[in-house]
């Protein structure tokens, strides 16, 4: 977000303040996992909506090597029911 | 003539209406199947009965067991078929478990540039305070 933000000038300055946000980071480059396990479900959730569609690794700030990880565990994990497939939005009944 | 083992996981689901020796039946037969191919069984694990995300086929539960095992590319196929022929169960998956160590070696690399570059700001910073601090220091002189 930082990056986008950084053109030069006062204007430019302005808008940087006004959307200043805490910086995101890779959860699992903190911790050093090597490995992310599909079996490991219930830390899986943490990554996926209530629908079932992962987030984005913008939106949660995981790093592209742990992504791409990441989303091939969540695909199994579904193969194996241990999380759900997505789940259309429910049109309203009017 | 090298040692081709490389290192599996395979997990499978099996119907709740199963007894326990039909789930004892499908697990040797797993096993089996590894031991004549000279294969290594690491470790053999029950997890047991619980509930699905989601239905498959009207059962909302399931018996799961993982194995993990060294054995060679043709048992995998083997195992496969296997498992695929078997009415009993209802999901399986196979994965290797040693390409997870070129991962982390990426992984590894990554960290390390990460913790150069990160100990290079901080010596800069050090540096550019040093400085500010002599200037002080002059400035009183």
């Amino acid at each position: 977000m930082s990056n986008q933000n950084s053109s030069s000038g006062p204007s430019g300055r302005y808008q940087k303040k006004f959307y200043f946000s805490r910086r995101k980071y890779c959860i699992f480059c903190k911790d050093k996992i090597k490995f992310i396990d599909y079996k490991n479900y219930k830390m899986l959730e943490n990554f996926i909506l209530e629908t079932g569609k992962i987030l984005p690794a913008r939106v949660t700030g995981t790093c592209t090597l742990h992504q791409k990880q990441l989303t091939k565990a969540i695909k199994r994990a579904r193969h194996m029911a241990f999380l759900k497939f997505i789940e259309p939005k429910r049109e309203r009944v009017t | 003539m090298p040692n081709m083992n490389r290192n599996y996981e395979i997990g499978f689901v099996i119907n709740p209406e199963a007894t326990e020796e039909d789930v004892k039946k499908v697990i040797d037969s797993v096993v089996e199947i590894i031991k004549k191919a000279n294969g290594n069984i690491e470790n053999v694990d029950e997890w047991g009965r619980r509930r699905l995300a989601y239905p498959i086929k009207g059962h909302n539960e399931g018996i799961y067991t993982f194995i993990t095992a060294d054995m060679g590319g043709a048992v995998f196929f083997e195992i496969e078929r296997r498992l695929k022929l078997n009415e009993k169960v209802m999901r399986f998956i196979i994965n290797r478990l040693d390409d997870k160590m070129k991962k982390a070696n990426r992984l590894t690399k990554k960290w390390k540039r990460m913790e150069r570059l990160s100990k290079r700001n901080i010596e800069e910073e050090a540096i550019a305070v040093e400085i500010s601090d002599e200037e002080k220091e002059e400035d009183y002189e």
